[in-house]
């Protein structure tokens, strides 16, 4: 395996709590609910990162702030920052977020997964590539490829044990 | 920056859009450091390095930059381009300037012995751009190189008709043993780098067994050179240094080989190569013209090594072989395989070309009842290696023996060929029938008849490892094996 | 009346995502194809669209794009598996009888041209590759072409030359010909600041459409040497420029446009799930400005991406499209 990119990567305390409280609306079978900031942020903390036994959210590539939601036009927008601007791993934290929003949405909605702006040295390259489904769709059936971007999907169980 | 590598390789080029510090798949040592206490940030500066800055101290260190050597890369079935970008830096007119001056300033008995040998595809092109005819070409040259620092400035023809009796032999030995030994007809001919790397990383297993195991005119002379003068000189390969001048950037792929780099004294046989168009850099550099060096042939010494004293670039030696600008591979083989196999001396080569492709032309030789006997081909460019790859494929190839060379026209337009900018089609091509023209002024001969080819072949009669040495090569199929990178290219 | 787009026709049997629908060149059968690595042969029974066939093993991936012959006996298909097909419907059957192999990965597009004698082939490796056949029946490469930058997304022939057009993921359109044996690039049309999905010809072979990532749709057109608008050229080569850019209309990347041959209407798909029509005003305008007008949208045209819009060669105004979400449409246009 390839050294890692960032040795000694900043680990940051958890700010999102894991519970919160449901609203009358949301217990309520029959109202529709609309997604919102805080499930997508659900849906990605727990990716792993692919090089360290950490998450998305321990390593701050992922934060609750920059998810943007309108599900009333069924757009999602989720920036993400690598831990160095030089990260190689960019483009496949990219595709491991973009295929677990795929996986867990209902298709209704469009899904833009964009580097944080100013975080990275290829930010317009791997966001283009990001953004085709083409080769995303080409990409998901390398099954390397594929096996990888599962391993970042498959939740451990420590990611569950409270935050140091 | 445009890739200067011939089609067949660009074609290799898995790599999209990422630059090669990214995506290049090989590992990269860095030296770890005592993690720091407390938390540190990663700084860009304005040249691009990295600065890590500890957060407590304040202090910053550069972060050293990954450096991946060419041979990581040919290793590698991935990109071309950090390949190509190593190059840039190794392989380059700068790097030999560098030399030469380190060589200027250090003491005598540290002093490399600087050679330079150079191809008579090279060195028409030169020709043509310096207006001058092909021997005064190779005089200036010679002149050139010498005033620089060279000791030794050589033609590597000489060295390209080893290889064609060799190649001959080789295709005999496998007619002959045809029946028994299946895989082993067609013979491809293995003096292009372009093809043999498109063949090792796309086709290996299918292809590689038909490969001809003779080395090309460069890698010949790089072992002739290292071997004679160290020894004349006492010194050990490594104090040799030995730059080819050639009509293509491939060639720089091929003298970085594993197979031509002696691990004991850590040095190829060819240290450095570089093309006609990065040696037209270095005449305009030094605004020298090669006319005018003509008038200087009395202020450079011609040291006169008796050994290498037939392979010697000069006005008066020059050798060449009939079929065409790519070596004469085919013409010569067919000749010798007429000769020997059906005793039929062939007068005249007359080609049929493919299928509305100039690049793809084959010859027949047939008895008397119009069956075929002999039945090889000379397919240049990438488009006619693919419709020979996919024709062995399908098991339908009916040659014998094919000429195979990555650039279209073979090389005499090959991709180091001095190139004027802007040129449209019809202006290329007139360039191109030039150079054709300065090459064909150096008066063909038969393989074999010159006499200093003659001794070198009875020197290496009866010294089965030494010829292999000398002669022969062998090569590998790239094994893909993704899985040892996170960094898939998709 | 205003013209509007009607759906006559909702055709479900592929799996999951359709990527590619075609008319074959005499407008009777469809074919489909998608990520089920399946291709459909639909044809019309009665009112109803029915499946005639089905052609399967030829690909060990999704099937990118269709291109039929223009004899309308063959159909070749472009995978992600890196090669392309050939099916012979000669027999009776459609039958697999060719592979076509020596693109490095994905293939995107495969469409013949109108003269039957070349095949093209474009991929992700940037090349895009011509093949013809040979004496044995056997194709051969006629051309390599390594032209693009980056990944060749989508290929066209002309109408009746033996010229070529490719759109790319490096934001260019390049167009070829052959010269003296060789197939070259003489033409390189920039303006796009995105991926180009999309490129079709017009009737008269003049002018091109292309759909882009960057959410419009460019016409560009062809200005020979010495012509009346002053454009300037170089040597014997026109010069192609962008003479109309549809911006506004779509909120999400063009995937496909398709030029009908018959009414002269361009027809676009997006992934923002619509499908737009649109005419030239031939009342305004001129040749090196024309302007065109949207004459028709359905903004809810499918339930996900618009991957394909394509005009039937024969039945004006028949349009069939497809999508992500799995299905194929037929609509028709009314009103004019």
């Amino acid at each position: 395996m390839p050294d890692k990119d960032n040795l000694n990567p900043l680990i940051h305390q958890r700010v999102t709590p894991r519970t919160r409280l449901k609203t009358t609306n949301e217990l309520d079978n029959d109202v529709r609910d609309p997604f919102d900031q805080r499930e997508i942020f659900d849906l990605i903390r727990d990716i792993n990162d692919p090089e360290h036994p950490l998450t998305l959210e321990d390593l701050r590539v992922v934060t609750e702030k920059d998810i943007t939601v309108n599900d009333e036009e069924g757009s999602i927008t989720v920036l993400f920052t690598p831990t160095i601007p030089h990260c190689s791993m960019a483009t496949l934290i990219g595709l491991a977020i973009r295929v677990r929003l795929l996986r867990a949405l209902p298709p209704r909605f469009k899904v833009e997964v964009e580097i944080a702006p100013g975080s990275h040295n290829s930010e317009k390259a791997v966001n283009k590539q990001l953004a085709d489904k083409e080769r995303v769709a080409a990409a998901l059936e390398n099954q390397h490829l594929l096996n990888v971007v599962n391993q970042c999907l498959t939740i451990k169980s420590n990611n569950y044990s409270p935050a140091a | 920056m445009a890739s200067h590598f011939s089609g067949a390789l660009q074609l290799t080029d898995l790599n999209d859009f990422i630059t090669p510090s990214q995506e290049c798949i090989k590992p990269v040592q860095i030296k770890k450091a005592p993690p720091s206490k407390g938390r540190s940030k990663i700084e860009i500066t304005e040249d691009g390095s990295y600065l890590s800055v500890d957060a407590n101290s304040g202090k910053s260190t550069k972060l050293q930059k990954a450096e991946i050597t060419l041979n990581d890369c040919l290793a590698c079935s991935g990109c071309i381009t950090s390949a190509e970008t190593v190059l840039v830096a190794m392989q380059s007119h700068e790097k030999f300037y560098e030399v030469l001056q380190e060589n200027n300033s250090t003491s005598a008995n540290q002093k490399k012995v600087i050679v330079v040998s150079v191809s008579p595809q090279a060195r028409a092109s030169i020709a043509v751009k310096q207006a001058i005819n092909a021997k005064n070409a190779a005089l200036a040259l010679s002149i050139f190189f010498k005033r620089l620092g060279a000791s030794f400035v050589l033609d590597t023809t000489f060295t390209r008709e080893l290889g064609l009796i060799k190649s001959a032999e080789e295709f005999m030995e496998r007619y002959k043993n045809k029946e028994k030994m299946p895989k082993t007809l067609p013979m491809l001919t293995s003096s292009c780098p372009g093809w043999i790397c498109y063949a090792e990383k796309t086709h290996g297993k299918l292809v590689i067994p038909h490969i001809s195991t003779v080395k090309s005119p460069q890698q010949i002379t790089g072992t002739l050179v290292k071997e004679l003068l160290s020894k004349h000189y006492g010194k050990t390969p490594s104090q040799i240094y030995h730059v080819a001048i050639m009509p293509c950037y491939d060639k720089k792929l091929e003298a970085s080989r594993q197979d031509f780099y002696n691990d004991v004294y850590a040095t190829g046989d060819v240290d450095l190569v570089l093309t006609a168009g990065e040696v037209q850099v270095m005449l305009e550099n030094e605004s020298t013209l090669l006319a005018h060096l003509l008038n200087e042939k009395d202020s450079v010494n011609f040291e006169v090594v008796q050994e290498l004293k037939p392979t010697y670039l000069s006005n008066e030696t020059l050798l060449n072989h009939s079929g065409g600008g790519s070596g004469g591979y085919l013409d010569y083989v067919y000749r010798s395989a007429a000769k020997e196999l059906f005793g039929v001396t062939v007068d005249k080569i007359i080609y049929k070309t493919m299928r509305n492709n100039k690049d793809f032309r084959e010859v027949i030789l047939k008895d008397e009842e119009g069956k075929s006997l002999l039945h090889f081909a000379a397919a240049y460019g990438f488009r006619s290696i693919q419709n020979l790859v996919q024709k062995m494929k399908r098991g339908k190839c009916p040659y014998h023996f094919v000429e195979v060379m990555a650039c279209p026209s073979g090389c005499l337009n090959g991709g180091g060929q001095i190139k004027e900018d802007d040129a449209d089609r019809e202006k290329q091509k007139h360039i191109l029938a030039m150079v054709e023209k300065v090459y064909n002024e150096i008066p063909t001969t038969a393989p074999g008849e010159n006499e200093d080819v003659k001794r070198e072949l009875d020197n290496l009669k009866d010294d089965s490892e030494r010829t292999e040495r000398l002669l022969q090569t062998q090569y590998h199929a790239v094994e893909t094996d993704e899985t040892l990178s996170l960094n898939v290219k998709w | 009346m205003t013209p509007t787009l009607e759906c006559i026709e909702t055709i479900q049997g592929h799996n999951d995502r359709v990527w590619d629908v075609k008319w074959s060149p005499n407008g009777m059968l469809l074919a489909s194809c998608g990520t089920d690595k399946t291709i459909r042969i639909w044809g019309k029974e009665g009112n109803k669209w029915v499946c005639k066939s089905i052609l399967q093993d030829g690909h060990q991936r999704t099937i990118r794009k269709l291109g039929w012959s223009p004899c309308g006996n063959m159909l070749a298909s472009a995978s992600f598996d890196a090669t392309v097909c050939v099916w012979d419907k000669r027999s009776g059957e459609f039958e697999s009888s060719a592979t076509l192999e020596g693109h490095e990965n994905e293939a995107k597009a495969a469409v013949w041209s109108q003269s039957g004698t070349y095949l093209a082939t474009c991929s992700r490796d940037k090349s895009v590759w011509i093949w013809s056949v040979d004496e044995d029946g056997d194709f051969e490469c006629a051309g390599v072409l390594s032209v693009h930058s980056q990944d060749v997304k989508d290929i066209s022939w002309h109408p009746f030359e033996d010229l070529l057009a490719s759109a790319s993921y490096d934001n260019t359109v390049k167009l070829f010909k052959e010269d003296d044996g060789d197939w070259i690039s003489f033409a390189t049309l920039t303006g796009h600041s995105s991926t180009v999905w999309s490129v079709a010809w017009s009737k008269d072979g003049s002018r091109l459409v292309t759909g882009s990532d960057d959410k419009t749709i460019k016409i560009w057109r062809r200005f020979d040497p010495g012509n009346m608008e002053g454009v300037h050229t170089s040597g014997e080569d026109p010069t192609w420029k962008c003479v109309c850019t549809l911006s506004g209309y779509h909120s999400r990347p063009i995937y496909a446009v398709s030029w009908c041959h018959n009414t002269e209407m361009i027809a676009a798909a997006s992934g923002d799930d619509s499908v737009s029509i649109f005419q030239e005003d031939l009342s305004a305008g001129d040749r090196a400005e024309p302007v065109f007008n949207l004459i028709c949208r359905v903004r809810h045209a499918h339930e996900q991406d618009v991957n394909a819009v394509t005009w039937n060669p024969s039945v004006a105004g028949l349009l069939a499209t497809c999508s992500d979400d799995g299905t194929i449409k037929i609509w028709k246009m009314t009103g004019e």
